[in-house]
């Protein structure tokens, strides 16, 4: 109790300092703002003097927050641009900026006032002990609660009331008054709701705009690498393929033999490009997919996997075909990384749906490094998650275990 | 024929150079990028060079610029331009300059043996080599002014712009080549343009007709 009161004593103390400095702040920044128009002349005064007042609020809006224990909201705080104009309009545009005046206008009286509760509350004791010792040495008799003191009599009786009003102060009073005014300067100072949503939907619209310019960077690099896949394999495969067929006629009544070679250079050719096709297939949307869903093409995959891997599959329900996608792309380069580097000898996937969210969940019991590392392939997943909007956390700390946890919105 | 060839794809370029030889022509070196093409065509003095559009590094259309940078220091030297895909532009670009000897020819061309050997003689002998994708790229998008034309004639006219001669025309179309130059002289009236025996200057201006 004696702790709880000294805290409030403190707080309310320096609202009473702070109090007093805001009345005199507060004629300043007036001055201040009458010479903006002065700006012109090259006066630096006012942007820095809002600053000043800006970060004098943040300190006391995490003083507030402390006092009161609620967790602090978010201050703004972005580095003011150059130039003294756009500094100017950068402070002066900032919600922070009329929150932090506001507050100094309020604080200035309520702190002041707020402070000499916490002056008679610190004071009052020490003080009324001071007169009990003194009293009788004044030439003008010294009061005990409005009550002169004439003798000992009343002179203890009122000292001892004035002692237990003044604790009573200290330890019922100023605890709730200073809690109260914590609470005051922590509403002023903390953003309103409306602007806390619009902080929160500003972000995420920079978020969405990030993610969609690298889904179509992404989609753009897969074109091309899938153009380039084609031309090079299998078209020109059957480039000669044809051409050996076309050959082999010409020669077919005057060199049997020369054409029949032809002919199964052209098989050869035709082969080829079937591979080669196949391949590029498989690497943009792999037809087990399409047969089997994503639980059994991640089935699949943990069969295929050299290291013993258990794979664990939910209710999955439709999911579009680029989560799909993403997510059995995520899970074959997650478990090439377990065969080639973990030292596994174990691995499980997990796949569940949580509402509009596909959980892939990929763990080994090998020797972990993965997060960071080059040419592991986790780079690679993060990029198709990012490129839908979704989040990855990877744990694998050295001597493992390496955890990959993989979520996909997935609303349709 | 001496044939010097650029392209960056083995298979093909091992491909092209079977049909080559066996036909019996000589292919004198076979270039991986077009870098040192003018180098090697003043070292080889090949009769033809077959340059496929994308080569390294860019594997844009290196090939295409090469093919124009080497005939500008070498105006007769017959170029034959290779792609595994045709755009009626490109084809623009490499002929106004009215340079004889020149070909462009899908890839797949290759697969109807005696066509393309056929193309390749005419090109090396100064003549045009038009892939008839590219033709028909042309008459699609002319279809308006082309209309007056009777479906024969339309016939006749994708032949002339691929760079065939008279004589070659009557034979694929299985017509005596009187007919033949009868219903160029009909083309060359609906189209309004000059008539033009000879075959390389023909195939310029249907080609301008076509692709302006």
């Amino acid at each position: 109790m004696l702790v709880r009161g000294w805290r409030a004593a403190r707080y309310l103390l320096r609202a009473f300092a702070t109090g007093l400095a805001a009345m005199v702040a507060l004629p300043v920044l007036a001055l201040c703002a009458m010479a903006i128009p002065l700006g012109g002349l090259g006066v630096p005064l006012p942007p820095h003097a809002l600053e000043g007042v800006r970060r004098w609020a943040a300190w006391e809006h995490r003083e507030a927050c402390e006092y009161t224990g609620a967790e602090r909201p978010p201050w703004p705080e972005a580095p003011p641009p150059t130039g003294w104009r756009r500094r100017l309009r950068h402070t002066l545009d900032d919600p922070a900026t009329s929150r932090s005046v506001r507050w100094l206008l309020a604080h200035a009286p309520l702190g002041t006032l707020a402070g000499m509760v916490g002056l008679v509350a610190v004071l009052g004791v020490p003080s009324a002990l001071g007169k009990l010792a003194v009293w009788w040495a004044m030439p003008e008799p010294l009061t005990f609660l409005g009550v002169p003191a004439h003798g000992w009599g009343v002179a203890l009786g009122g000292g001892l009331a004035e002692i237990v009003a003044f604790a009573a102060v200290f330890l019922w009073a100023a605890p709730p008054l200073a809690g109260g005014y914590a609470r005051l300067t922590a509403r002023l100072l903390s953003p309103s709701e409306a602007e806390l949503r619009a902080d929160r939907l500003t972000e995420r619209v920079e978020e969405l705009s990030h993610t969609r310019a690298e889904a179509l960077q992404a989609h753009g690099a897969e074109l091309r690498r899938i153009e380039r896949d084609l031309h090079d394999g299998a078209q020109a495969q059957l480039v000669t393929l044809a051409m050996r067929v076309g050959l082999a006629e010409r020669v077919v009544t005057d060199d049997p033999d020369q054409a029949a070679r032809l002919l199964r250079e052209a098989r050869g050719s035709a082969e080829d490009a079937m591979t080669e096709l196949r391949d590029v297939i498989r690497t943009m949307y792999p037809p087990v997919l399409a047969d089997r869903g994503l639980g059994g093409a991640v089935s699949a995959l943990g069969s295929r996997c050299a290291v013993p891997t258990h794979v664990r599959v939910g209710e999955l329900g439709t999911l579009p075909a680029a989560v799909e996608a993403a997510a059995y792309f995520g899970v074959a380069e997650a478990l090439t990384n377990v065969t080639r580097h973990s030292g596994a000898t174990s691995a499980e996937v997990r796949l569940e749906r949580l509402g509009q969210t596909l959980r892939v969940g990929i763990h080994d019991n090998g020797t972990g490094g993965a997060e960071g590392a080059d040419g592991t392939g986790i780079n690679g997943i993060r990029r198709r998650v990012a490129a839908l909007d979704g989040t990855i956390s990877v744990s694998s700390p050295a001597g493992g275990p390496t955890v990959i946890e993989v979520e996909l919105p997935c609303a349709s | 024929m001496r044939v010097l060839i650029v392209e960056d794809n083995a298979v093909l370029a091992e491909g092209v150079k079977l049909l080559l030889t066996t036909s019996g022509h000589e292919v004198v070196a076979v270039l991986g990028d077009a870098g040192e093409l003018v180098e090697s065509v003043d070292l080889h003095r090949p009769d033809l060079v077959i340059v496929d559009v994308r080569l390294p590094p860019t594997y844009r259309e290196e090939g295409l610029r090469a093919a124009i940078r080497a005939r500008r220091s070498r105006p007769d030297l017959a170029v034959l331009v290779f792609s595994q895909y045709v755009e009626a532009i490109y084809a623009t670009e490499l002929f106004t300059d009215g340079a004889r000897g020149v070909g462009y020819l899908l890839k797949d061309r290759v697969a109807r043996v005696e066509e393309f050997l056929d193309a390749l003689n005419r090109v090396a002998d100064g003549g045009t080599a038009v892939d008839p994708e590219v033709v028909r790229q042309l008459l699609t998008r002319k279809e308006d002014p082309l209309s007056r034309l009777t479906p024969r004639e339309r016939e006749v006219l994708a032949l002339m712009a691929e760079g065939l001669g008279n004589g070659e025309i009557a034979q694929r179309l299985v017509v005596t080549e009187g007919a033949v130059h009868k219903h160029v002289g009909r083309i060359f009236t609906k189209l309004d343009l000059a008539a033009e025996d000879a075959g390389h200057r023909r195939v310029l201006a249907v080609l301008a007709h076509l692709g302006g």
